[in-house]
């Protein structure tokens, strides 16, 4: 075995923080349903929310396989999550109203059976296998389904596979101009595979503290749903994807700056040493 | 794996459970038996070419020179990063090849992507010993044989002190190229099967050509067959557990596991993919 990747204890424990990624997530994608009820879909950014709730739940899912020491590096962790969970998500969207549901349940059967497969084929013997994989495929399967529903404000199959483009003042229905038929679900894919992975291999090692890698996971959310917002230009209406642009870079600036104190926080706490304290007044 | 007190290991590697036989063999069967329901004769042959690429792809990894991070450092063999990584690159570099020659029939498709992972892992495995022998000043050395089984090159003479061996020896990259070669044609085969599938579902539930809804029918071969090749890879990996050196390696011989693990989740994740627009526009 390979050497053991060091986490620090303590912070908040795992069932609160996957209970509030679970419901967090479920309820920000059920508020873009309500983009329906809306003349455009300004609602769409929740769908990045959903995301950025489950990617801070799957950082820290990933903290717990990871801490087992894989041999596989963290980033493995990241794939096989969103590889089970692109199914998930994709399938559960052909069943409309019903889709976080569908895919929630369906993402848990998906990667309760890889990590089935994981420790009673493959031997890996982790206790935490079966639990970690089964969250993280539900983890991938709401980001797959969050960024792509904040790229094109709903998400029900039909609106991922159909888009529209104006061609000599004429209105043009085609699949081509679609957050599928785009190829963007490929560029979302690797947004959240990157996201998901990058917080715990980023942050691991002797000091690790929860919070500061947490707000790591929060912050590259935030990064990806910049990107997702500037591509739902494409495929939404202006103000409803400026709105989308607006939240993702202020929770990309507040997140890094927190980010950035903690950082320093812990740094100063390694050192173990003390501050120049100025005096008051000046000097 | 030496220490004292070690479970003995029977035959170098511990079998898969009698549960997880069962547990696979299970899933098969009833994804075999859905696939016909589903989607009659076509769902079974497709699915079972999925089946077949997701166990080339699990036994492909095998012969991927994976160095890890030591690798990085010089001091073990192979190329320095993770299994999940060096899949991911030649499995999409092959599916790349392949989709390109898509149209050409399947034996060329497949041949095509086979190329492109074989020819994607040549040069990385080319650079990687350029960088190791003109950068970094160190010779190809394996730590596992005494003996390159292909040219009869020794290796004590050249292995420092301390590591585990260095540089990419002949049989590694030999390893690497069939690794990748048969990586890519198991991506290929996946996204072939899923492309026909959603080529002749997809006209006649949207009311379309098949020339207007090929860009859905492409995207979504393309983005499932990313998915399942990196579920299939990353069980491989976790085979694995961390750093193999290529077909001479004693890792190598534990690959049953994984071809029986990637049939289970190739078929699992095959009749989700098979059966995507059973349930669209029921609720």
């Amino acid at each position: 075995m390979t050497v053991k990747v060091e986490v620090g204890a303590g912070g908040v424990p795992h069932n609160k923080v996957m209970i509030y990624g679970l419901v967090g997530s479920f309820i920000f994608l059920y508020l873009t349903y309500l983009n329906t009820y809306l003349q455009a879909p300004y609602l769409a950014f929740f769908g990045g929310l959903a995301a950025v709730a489950a990617l801070v739940w799957g950082a820290d899912t990933i903290k717990h396989l990871c801490s087992y020491g894989l041999g596989t590096g963290v980033p493995s962790a990241g794939m096989i999550a969103l590889g089970s969970g692109v199914l998930a998500a994709l399938f559960g969207a052909t069943t409309g109203v019903l889709t976080p549901i569908v895919t929630i349940i369906l993402a848990a059967i998906i990667g309760a059976i890889t990590g089935l497969l994981a420790n009673h084929v493959v031997r890996m013997d982790i206790p935490a296998m079966v639990s970690s994989l089964t969250e993280l495929a539900i983890v991938g399967a709401i980001t797959v389904l969050g960024l792509a529903t904040m790229a094109c404000g709903t998400f029900e199959f039909l609106g991922m596979i159909t888009g529209t483009f104006t061609f000599l003042g004429f209105t043009v229905q085609t699949y081509g101009m679609s957050v599928i038929g785009g190829g963007v679900i490929a560029v979302i894919f690797m947004l959240g595979a990157i996201a998901i992975q990058h917080a715990f291999n980023a942050c691991l090692g002797p000091g690790e503290k929860q919070d500061r890698t947490l707000m790591l996971a929060a912050e590259c959310g935030f990064l990806s749903m910049i990107t997702v917002a500037i591509i739902s230009f494409a495929f939404i209406e202006t103000y409803a994807a400026l709105l989308a642009f607006l939240v993702s870079v202020i929770g990309w600036i507040y997140t890094y700056k927190r980010y950035i104190d903690l950082s320093k926080r812990d740094a100063y706490a390694w050192l173990d040493a003390k501050p120049i304290i100025e005096p008051k007044g000046g000097a | 794996m030496t220490a004292l007190g070690a479970p003995k290991q029977a035959g170098g590697f511990q079998p898969p459970t009698a549960m997880g036989i069962v547990l696979s063999v299970v899933l098969i069967i009833v994804a075999l038996a859905l696939s016909f329901l589903l989607v009659q004769t076509a769902g079974l042959v497709a699915l079972i070419g999925i089946i077949i690429g997701g166990v080339l792809i699990g036994f492909g990894v095998h012969f991927v020179p994976v160095g890890g991070a030591p690798a990085a450092m010089g001091q073990s063999p192979g190329i320095a990063t993770g299994v999940a990584m060096l899949a991911a690159g030649a499995g999409l570099a092959g599916l790349f090849a392949g989709a390109w020659a898509a149209p050409l029939g399947l034996a060329i498709a497949a041949a095509s992507g086979a190329i492109g992972g074989g020819l994607l892992m040549a040069i990385t495995c080319t650079m990687v010993n350029v960088i190791y022998v003109f950068g970094m000043g160190i010779p190809a050395a394996s730590g596992k044989v005494a003996k390159d089984p292909i040219t009869g090159d020794t290796f004590p003479e050249y292995k420092s002190q301390g590591t585990e061996g260095h540089g990419l020896p002949f049989i590694s990259w030999v390893g690497g190229v069939i690794g990748g070669a048969l990586g890519g044609l198991g991506g290929t085969l996946i996204y072939l099967e899923l492309l026909g599938i959603y080529q002749a579902q997809l006209p006649v539930i949207l009311g379309a050509t098949v020339e207007q809804i090929a860009p859905v029918a492409v995207s979504l071969a393309g983005i499932f067959a990313i998915g399942m090749f990196l579920v299939n890879a990353v069980l491989a990996a976790y085979n694995i557990t961390g750093t193999i050196e290529g077909p001479h390696d004693p890792k190598f011989k534990r690959f049953p596991r994984a071809i029986i693990a990637a049939a289970a989740a190739s078929a699992v994740a095959g009749v989700i993919a098979l059966g995507l627009f059973q349930l669209l526009g029921v609720f």
